[in-house]
């Protein structure tokens, strides 16, 4: 019996194939990325670009705008309002990083010893994030409110958010109380993952709860810190709409930070483009503070 | 494995070029400002965006104003989207840039719509007003403060004017008369604040720009009209010192607490709160804006909880001259139609409607306290006698002083955009004594000078000799 031998694939048509199925493997990613970058594009990048531009020039906000080179930078490193504004946004961050950071921690880790009702608990942290910034705003400036706020059934009538003195913090403080139970939900969720062996190990070697809390706890949530930390520090540069409810940065600018500042700049003072370019100096810092997180991950921060 | 699909590379480079791409089409069309409306057939659907808020009041414009239009003009259709009143003006002019929005727009003041005339964002209408004859129909002081190089850019609203309200009951009760001087409003609101009354209940926390009611308020009657009118046309500078003592005597109310009890309070007490106490009498006055009528009458009565009543006065006259029974004035806001619009005569026909048809202007001005006070020219006799007589008193007092001459200017008509919002900005800096009135003058003077070279001004309303 006679077989036929079966040509083998020549290299050509190995080739083809190979590429043929590059190219069909390349098409399918890309139909799955598009719609994404699209987005993207049309509502990131697009607008980024723009703002970019807009830094450049004396746009009002309407119409033509005349390239203006470094002016709005210049202007910017000038301004009282923008080194006031940076400043409160300085203070705004370290409370904002420490209060509900710490409240959060002690939040999860009373949560953690409650055996019975801890989801109640956890609904009850959870809903000052999950109301509407506005109602919250809204409900704490009447409570605030000299002549029918809390203060005022205490006896103590001060002008919380009237006062330059008090303004920047009495907002930050209704932002850290919104902010600390979802804090400490999250923070609660990491220490059910840290192995109860540890803390066993712990007791026998004599550790209190405060030690068991530093050494074991406090280590093993560490991952979940550090991301909280960097989006702390993130989301406290963003700081807008408190403020703008409940002060619009005021009075006097004592409550302006540089989100606020860049709102009345656009839309109230015709600066889009001075706005602009204060918006691409947060761009920088925002940045700088990623830098820095990558850096210190790269050396192992967070294991 | 074969190799990867996409390479690195070549991804963040095709999507940077896409995102230049993408990025710069809406950028150039941001830049170019050209028209890309059209006229359209008279007829179909006109958008409008307004700021009327309340669900009594949106009914009102639904069913009285846009109903009656469309009964009037079937193959027109009117949508009507309702925003609050801050919001508005953004969403417009952000709209606008974009070369969209509503196709009648409700724009800002006098000021302000220059800088939205020059972007040619507005349609001129000065065809419209020919055709319709509009000159003969409004009066001639609001066209002209919308009018810029030759180009009528957009309709006069509201007649905006400030005055005094205060608790009728409460005067009543403890004998006080209505102050027509200075020195008969000092010891009135010291006698009030000697019994811990508040004289004068005013707040910003609702409205930021507040304080240029009260600005509005000291320069008409302490410095007077005549030296804002030299001030506004570059023949004065706002440092002199009329208006810089106009500015120390607000802030010595202010210190004196007979401003809402405290500068701080001011800042945190909402306007709600203050009304409320205005109805009860422990507050006695507000100086406030003609609009407030549509809101004061909440505070009052059975519903509130007080029998009292409330009434309105002129503002004393704060020096030797200036003449009791001043009134500043100016336009709040106005109607202008899109240039991007698609349907350009429809939307005209229903500006047409609503200022031409002076019997249906006038029922909307006795029906609706102060809100459709549109500057037509009518007799005291044509007003409904239905009008609510402190509502009717407003039109027949603004009539008289036009046609004496006994007129002021308000900010937010007759500032440039950049300096008025300087009025009320700076002046918190002034009460939190972060800046002295002449700094905060010779600030304003600043800012004036830079715009008003830079042709941002409207024409003025004239003084008459």
């Amino acid at each position: 019996m006679t077989t036929v031998p079966v040509p083998a694939p020549s290299r050509t048509s190995v080739a083809r194939g190979r590429a043929r199925m590059r190219l069909r493997r390349g098409l399918m990613a890309w139909a799955f990325l598009v719609p994404l970058l699209v987005l993207n594009v049309l509502v990131v990048l697009g607008p980024s670009i723009a703002t970019v531009y807009y830094s450049f020039t004396d746009w009002s906000g309407i119409g033509p705008a005349n390239f203006i080179g470094l002016d709005n930078y210049v202007n910017a490193v000038k301004d009282p309002a923008v080194r006031d504004a940076l400043l409160h946004n300085a203070i705004w961050f370290v409370l904002f990083l420490s209060v509900p950071m710490a409240l959060g921690l002690l939040g999860a880790y009373l949560l953690s010893q409650v055996k019975r009702f801890a989801m109640v608990f956890r609904v009850l942290y959870f809903i000052p994030y999950v109301t509407a910034s506005v109602v919250n705003a809204a409900l704490w400036k009447m409570l605030l409110s000299p002549d029918s706020g809390i203060g005022h059934y205490l006896g103590t009538h001060h002008a919380w958010l009237g006062d330059t003195a008090t303004s920047l913090y009495s907002v930050n403080f209704v932002v850290d109380w919104h902010w600390w139970g979802f804090l400490a939900v999250i923070f609660f969720a990491a220490m059910q993952s840290v192995d109860p062996q540890l803390y066993d190990a712990a007791k026998v070697d004599g550790a209190n709860k405060w030690q068991q809390f530093k050494s074991v706890t406090l280590p093993g949530i560490r991952p979940t810190t550090i991301f909280i930390f960097l989006m702390t520090i993130i989301w406290s540069l963003k700081a807008f709409d408190y403020i703008y409810i409940m002060t619009h940065g005021g009075p006097a600018g004592s409550s302006e930070v540089i989100s606020t500042l860049m709102y009345s700049q656009a839309f109230n003072n015709y600066s889009a483009g001075y706005a602009a370019a204060l918006g691409m100096s947060m761009t920088v810092i925002i940045g700088i503070v990623l830098a820095v997180y990558s850096f210190l991950r790269k050396k192992g921060w967070e294991e | 494995m074969t190799g990867s699909t996409i390479d690195r590379r070549h991804l963040l480079a095709s999507v940077g070029l896409a995102g230049l791409g993408v990025a710069a089409a809406p950028l150039l069309a941001a830049c170019g400002g050209s028209s890309s409306g059209t006229k359209g057939t008279g007829t179909g659907t006109v958008n409008l965006w307004i700021d009327i808020t309340g669900d009594a009041n949106q009914k009102y414009w639904d069913d009285s104003v846009v109903g009656a239009f469309e009964k009037a003009n079937p193959k027109i259709t009117m949508k009507t989207s309702y925003y609050k009143g801050s919001d508005l003006r953004t969403q417009v002019q952000t709209a606008l840039q974009a070369r969209s929005g509503p196709d009648i727009v409700r724009g800002p003041s006098a000021t302000q719509t220059i800088a939205w005339s020059k972007a040619n964002v507005l349609a001129d209408l000065t065809p419209y007003s020919k055709q319709w004859n509009w000159n003969s129909k409004l009066s001639d002081w609001a066209l002209k403060a919308f009018t810029f190089n030759g180009k009528l850019a957009a309709l006069p609203m509201r007649v905006d004017t400030m005055m005094i309200y205060y608790n009728k009951t409460l005067f009543a009760s403890k004998g006080w008369k209505q102050p027509t001087n200075r020195s008969e409003l000092e010891a009135l609101a010291t006698e009030a604040a000697g019994m811990g009354i508040t004289p004068f209940g005013s707040s910003n926390v609702d409205w930021a720009a507040a304080a240029e009611w009260l600005m509005t308020v000291f320069w008409n009657h302490f410095s007077g009209p005549d030296a804002l009118y030299q001030a506004l046309t570059g023949k004065i500078k706002f440092t002199d010192s009329v208006f810089v003592d106009a500015v120390a005597l607000l802030k010595s109310y202010f210190d004196k607490g007979w401003f809402s009890g405290s500068v701080q309070k001011y800042f945190s007490v909402p306007s709600a709160e203050i009304g409320a106490n205005f109805g009860k009498g422990t507050v006695a006055m507000i100086p406030q804006g003609e609009w407030y009528m549509s809101n004061v009458g909440q505070f009052f009565g059975a519903k509130a909880g007080n029998n009292n009543a409330w009434d309105w006065m002129p503002v004393p006259s704060l020096s030797s001259d200036v003449k009791y029974g001043t009134y500043a004035l100016g336009i709040g806001g106005s109607f202008a139609i899109n240039s991007a619009s698609k349907n350009q005569d429809a939307a005209a026909a229903f500006l047409n409607w609503y200022y031409g048809d002076r019997t249906a202007a006038l029922k909307r001005m006795a029906d609706v306290p102060a809100t459709y006070n549109i500057p037509i020219n009518f007799k005291d006799s044509e007003i409904p006698s239905s009008a609510d007589p402190r509502a009717a008193r407003v039109l027949t007092e603004l009539n008289k002083a036009v046609d004496s001459g006994n007129y002021g200017y308000v900010t937010w008509t007759w500032w440039p955009p950049k300096s008025d919002t300087f009025v009320y900005q700076g002046f918190e800096k002034v009460l939190t004594n972060a800046m002295t009135p002449a700094q905060y003058c010779q600030q304003l003077a600043d800012l004036f000078k830079q715009e008003s070279s830079s042709g941002n001004l409207p024409q003025m309303m004239p003084r008459k000799s």
